[in-house]
């Protein structure tokens, strides 16, 4: 029935809502703590991308026949559509610090690494075994609980798709706990013989 | 009416307070989306408190950034800090909007808590009763009773709020857990806490 496949839709669109807005926030913050105009713009082109998104979400949830008895919670989504929007709208707030060019105070990147949640960045050594494996068989968040949310290769920023080979040289940006700091280095630096020391 | 708070200065760390209303507002919207997914009430006025918290400590933080800013350079780079808290009050703020949404009763739709359901885990809130075991325990001893997958996050006590308490804090009557995981282990924490269970084997 058309009106379950729209109904489909609506839930994956608040689905991919959610969850762009939290990974802006987690790149914004990665864009303050090391300064880069790159991810602060990809965090510009996200909310722009979020705002389309929001659009025409709320536009699929109006096309619907609601029903009286139903309405409760269609404006339950439409309302969580509205709190993802801000999410983003803040996230690229945080980001706009960094283009603005204005220099971040320290502090704002010792808050980031103190905070529970941090972000991190570890280059992937040669000798690593994350060297010649996708994103997908790695299974960084598996080993670490930090996902990794941009590659910088080169000079380019890639967005980590599952599909995507991790190469010797990469400067994963990652966050999480605190705690999966120290195995996240572990992991991109080399065996368990260096376990500890931060070779970088 | 709503009461608000009266705020004063104190001197605090800028920094201090930028950790605390990031780490805070962070945990608000695990906690808001949790409390929408199970319509949980305890888990939605939990959330409404901590961004009363939040609200205080960004104008803490103002006063305390207002302060320390000596020149027109100290200024251009403490802005950034202003800024960037305000964004943080302000997600704040969302998790507050989806916290509203199940104190009204407006809920979700059955089949999102479906979708979503997938990739949230439970949580629950708990308040210490005055009959409860765990008056006196550590919070280590709490997590090995309810180990079985279930993650303490918050302990709050009266105006002082944990994140991800140490295991050597002690548990007082009146206290606030918030805790993630496998509900298996948050149907016992909630027994013990309300002291219908004394037993912490088991």
């Amino acid at each position: 029935m058309a009106g379950e496949e729209s109904f489909k839709t609506i839930i994956d669109m608040l689905v991919e809502l959610k969850d762009t807005s939290e990974l802006m926030m987690d790149l914004a913050y990665s864009s303050i703590l090391f300064n880069s105009k790159e991810l602060a713009n990809e965090v510009q082109e996200l909310e722009e991308r979020v705002d389309n998104l929001h659009t025409d979400f709320e536009l699929l949830v109006l096309s619907r026949c609601i029903k009286p008895e139903e309405s409760k919670h269609f404006l339950g989504l439409i309302r969580l559509g509205v709190v993802t929007e801000k999410i983003a709208d803040a996230a690229a707030q945080i980001a706009e610090v960094v283009l603005r060019g204005l220099e971040p105070h320290p502090i704002l990147g010792q808050a980031i690494k103190e905070a529970k949640e941090t972000v991190t960045h570890v280059q992937v050594s040669k000798k690593s075994p994350l060297v010649g494996r996708s994103l997908k068989e790695a299974q960084v968040h598996e080993h670490t609980g930090m996902w990794v949310l941009a590659i910088k290769r080169g000079d380019k920023w890639l967005r980590p798709k599952p599909d995507t080979v991790i190469e010797a040289g990469d400067l994963l940006i990652a966050s999480g706990y605190a705690e999966g700091e120290g195995e996240m280095r572990t992991l991109a630096s080399n065996s368990r013989a260096e376990k500890g020391k931060h070779s970088v | 009416m709503v009461r608000f708070e009266r705020i004063r200065y104190k001197p605090v760390p800028v920094r201090e307070l930028l950790v605390e209303i990031k780490d805070i507002s962070e945990l608000m919207i695990d906690l808001a989306y949790s409390a929408a997914l199970y319509h949980s009430h305890p888990i939605a006025e939990e959330v409404l408190e901590l961004e009363k918290r939040v609200d205080t400590l960004a104008y803490l933080l103002d006063m305390n950034a207002m302060i320390a800013a000596r020149d027109a350079k100290d200024a251009e780079s403490l802005v950034g800090v202003s800024v960037v808290a305000t964004a943080a009050d302000k997600i704040s703020d969302a998790a507050g909007d989806i916290a509203g949404l199940v104190l009204r009763e407006i809920g979700v739709h059955p089949l999102v808590r479906e979708a979503f359901e997938k990739v949230e885990e439970q949580l629950t809130r708990v308040v210490v009763s005055s009959h409860s075991i765990l008056i006196g325990k550590r919070i280590g001893e709490l997590r090995l009773a309810v180990r079985k997958g279930v993650d303490i996050i918050v302990l709050r006590r009266n105006k002082g709020l944990k994140i991800n308490p140490e295991d050597e804090e002690k548990l007082h009557e009146g206290d606030v857990i918030v805790a993630r995981g496998a509900p298996l282990g948050l149907g016992k924490l909630e027994k013990l806490a309300e002291g219908t269970t004394r037993e912490l084997e088991g």
